[in-house]
C-alpha cells in the first residue's frame, strides 16, 4: 500500500482529498502545521507528495526545492496556478507532475498512479479475472471454458470496468462516464451495440447470460 | 512644407514688405535719387529679401523633418515632446514647453489607466484562481452524492469552471506573450484534454466524439490549443442536432497539419456566418437556444477569443457551416518547423 502525503492549505479540500486516496486504498497523511513542511515530509517518509503551490507563509516552489534536497520522493503540484511559468519552474524544481485545479478526479488518480509506477511502485495487474472469466488486457482477449475470443478496444473496456465492479449494478451513465475516461466518446446507443456484440462474443465462449441487464438500473456481472 | 505652403503662410508680411519697399522707392524718386541708384538698390533688397526667405525656409523645412523623424521613430508616439531637442527660437520653445505640458498630463491619464487596466487584470486572474479552490471541493465533495444528482451538480459545476475559464483567458489575452510557450505536442494529446474538460456537457448532450488521424503532432502551445478546441466542443454541444456527432479529425496538408472539428448540428445561417467571431455577436442560435436547460446561454465570447488566440498563435481558424447540416471549423498549424510523427 503505497503512503501518501497532502500538503494543502484549503482544509475543505484537505479533508475530501485523503478520504477520497483513503477509499482507493492508499495510506493517507494531510500536513496542516505550515511551518516546517520539509521536515514533516521526512519524518512520515511518504511514497508520494500532492504539493500545493499557494501554501501559507512559505511557497511550494520553495517546499519542492527543500524536499529535493533531503529526498528523491516523486512530488505531484496539484495548484490553481496554470501559467506556462509557473509549470515549467516546478518541474525544473524536481516536481514530476503538474496538475491544475479544478482537476478531473479520475484524471487525478490516473497520474497518482501513473507516477507511481514510474517511481517503481506495484503494476497494474495484467489480466482480470472474475466468475470464470479471464481478460487479458495486453492481449485484448477474453478467455474461458468454451475458448478465447478477442475484442475491440471499447469492448475490452467495457468489459474490463464492468470486472472491476463484479457484482455490484453499474448504470449505463456511470459505464460510459468512465469509457470516456479511457478516451472512448461513445454515447448511448453505441453502448447498446458494443454492448451486444460483446454478449454475443462472452456466449460464443460458453458465457450466455455473463452480462445481467437489470432493468432501470444498469448492469451487473 | 512646400514653397507655396510657405509663401502662402507669410503672404501678409511679403505684402507688407512689397508696400514698404514700394513707398521707399517712391519716396527717393521723389526726392531726386537716379533711377539707375533707385533700380541697384532695389535689386539688391530683393536679392536681401529673398536670400532671407530661402535661408528660413530650408531652415524650417530642416526642423520640421528632423521633428517627423523623431515622431517616427518613437514606439509611444505620446512622448514626443519630451523627446524633441531644445529650438533656437523663443516662440518655438514657447510652444514645445505647452505641448509638453499637455503631453505630461496625458502622459499621466494614461499611465494610470494602464496602471488600473493591469490591477484589475491581475485582480481577475487571482479572482479565478481563488475561486478554483472552492470549486475543486465541491468536486470532491460531489462524489459521496448519489448518481443523478452528482451527474447533475458536475454538469452544474462544469458550467461554472468554463465561464471562470474564459474570463480567465479573456483576462490574459491582453497580455499573450507572457503566457505562452510553443512546443511539440501531440493532437491527441489536446483533443484528450479538450474532450475531457467538457466532458460532463458533452455525456451529457448524448454525444458521440469520434476522432480520426490524431496521431500528428505541432508546434503550438497546448494550453490555449486545448482552451480553442474547447470552445468549439462546446459549441458542438450546444448546437447539436438528432443524434448529435462530433468528429474531430486531422490530416497533413504538405507541412502544415490541418485539424477539424466538424457537427451535424443545426448549422449557422449563411448571412451570419461572417460575423460569428465578431465580439459579442451571438446569432439567432444564440438566442434562440439560451432558454433551454442544458445549453447555457451564450455569450457571444467564445469564437471571439477563438479568433484572438489563434490569430496570436499564427494558427489558422476558418469555419463552413449549412443550416441543417451542421458546421465544421478548421485550424491550420503553422508550417514552421512543422514535422509530423508517424
Amino acid at each position: 500500500m503505497s503512503k501518501i502525503i497532502i500538503v494543502e492549505d484549503d482544509p475543505g479540500i484537505r479533508e475530501e482529498l485523503a478520504l477520497l486516496l483513503e477509499n482507493e486504498g492508499y495510506q493517507v497523511t494531510a500536513v496542516t502545521d505550515f511551518s516546517d513542511v520539509p521536515d514533516q515530509i521526512q519524518a512520515a517518509a511518504p511514497d508520494l507528495i500532492l504539493l500545493d503551490l499557494g501554501l501559507p507563509g512559505r511557497d511550494g516552489m520553495s517546499v519542492c526545492a527543500g524536499v529535493r534536497k533531503l529526498s528523491r520522493t516523486p512530488v505531484i503540484f496539484v495548484t490553481s496556478r496554470d501559467s506556462a511559468s509557473d509549470e515549467l519552474r516546478a518541474l525544473s524544481l524536481g516536481g514530476d507532475d503538474y496538475i491544475t485545479k479544478p482537476y478531473n478526479i479520475p484524471v487525478l488518480l490516473a497520474r497518482i498512479k501513473a507516477v507511481l509506477r514510474r517511481a517503481g511502485g506495484p503494476a497494474e495487474p495484467d489480466t482480470l479475472t472474475a466468475k470464470g472469466l479471464t481478460l487479458h488486457l495486453a492481449r485484448g482477449t477474453a478467455s474461458a471454458a468454451g475458448g478465447t475470443a478477442e475484442l475491440t478496444r471499447n469492448e475490452l473496456k467495457i468489459l474490463a470496468y464492468l470486472m472491476s465492479c463484479a457484482g455490484q449494478i453499474v448504470s449505463r451513465a456511470d459505464l460510459i462516464d468512465a469509457l470516456w475516461d479511457s478516451q472512448i466518446y461513445i454515447d448511448d446507443n453505441t453502448l447498446s451495440v458494443n454492448m451486444t456484440r460483446l454478449r454475443a462474443k462472452l456466449e460464443g465462449i460458453g458465457l450466455p447470460g455473463f452480462i445481467k441487464t437489470r432493468r432501470g438500473m444498469g448492469y451487473q456481472l | 512644407m512646400t514653397w507655396k505652403e510657405f509663401l502662402s503662410d507669410r503672404l501678409n508680411r511679403l505684402l507688407i514688405q512689397l508696400i514698404c519697399a514700394a513707398g521707399a522707392a517712391f519716396f527717393l524718386w521723389t526726392t531726386g535719387t537716379q533711377s539707375g541708384v533707385l533700380a541697384i538698390l532695389l535689386l539688391a533688397l530683393l536679392l536681401v529679401f529673398c536670400a532671407v526667405q530661402l535661408s528660413d525656409f530650408l531652415r524650417q523645412r530642416a526642423r520640421l523633418q528632423e521633428l517627423e523623424a523623431i515622431l517616427n521613430g518613437l514606439d509611444q508616439k505620446y512622448l514626443f515632446a519630451e523627446c524633441v531637442p531644445p529650438a533656437g527660437a523663443l516662440y518655438e520653445q514657447r510652444l514645445l514647453d505647452l505641448t509638453r505640458r499637455a503631453g505630461r498630463a496625458m502622459t499621466g491619464a494614461v499611465s494610470d489607466a494602464q496602471a488600473s487596466q493591469r490591477d484589475y487584470r491581475e485582480y481577475v486572474e487571482r479572482w479565478v484562481h481563488e475561486i478554483k479552490t472552492p470549486i475543486t471541493a465541491a468536486r470532491l465533495l460531489c462524489r459521496e452524492l448519489d448518481g443523478t444528482t452528482r451527474r447533475k451538480l458536475t454538469r452544474e459545476l462544469s458550467r461554472i469552471e468554463e465561464h471562470v475559464e474564459r474570463a480567465l483567458f479573456y483576462a490574459r489575452a491582453e497580455s499573450l506573450e507572457r503566457d505562452c510557450v510553443i512546443r511539440q505536442t501531440g493532437l491527441d494529446q489536446i483533443a484528450a484534454q479538450a474532450v475531457g474538460n467538457h466532458r460532463s456537457l458533452l455525456i451529457q448532450s448524448g454525444v458521440r466524439v469520434e476522432t480520426e488521424g490524431l496521431e500528428r503532432s505541432v508546434y503550438t502551445d497546448e494550453k490555449w490549443a486545448v482552451f480553442i478546441l474547447g470552445q468549439l466542443l462546446q459549441n458542438a454541444a450546444r448546437y447539436r442536432g438528432e443524434e448529435p456527432v462530433i468528429t474531430i479529425s486531422a490530416c497533413s496538408l504538405g507541412k502544415q497539419v490541418r485539424l477539424t472539428v466538424a457537427d451535424n448540428g443545426i448549422g449557422i445561417p449563411a448571412h451570419e456566418l461572417s460575423r460569428v467571431f465578431d465580439r459579442g455577436f451571438t446569432g439567432s442560435n444564440g438566442r434562440s437556444r439560451s432558454g433551454q436547460g442544458l445549453s447555457a446561454s451564450s455569450t457571444g465570447m467564445g469564437l471571439y477569443l477563438c479568433k484572438k488566440l489563434a490569430a496570436f498563435l499564427e494558427l489558422e481558424l476558418t469555419i463552413a457551416s449549412r443550416e441543417g447540416e451542421g458546421t465544421a471549423v478548421t485550424l491550420t498549424f503553422p508550417t514552421k518547423e512543422n514535422l509530423t510523427k508517424l
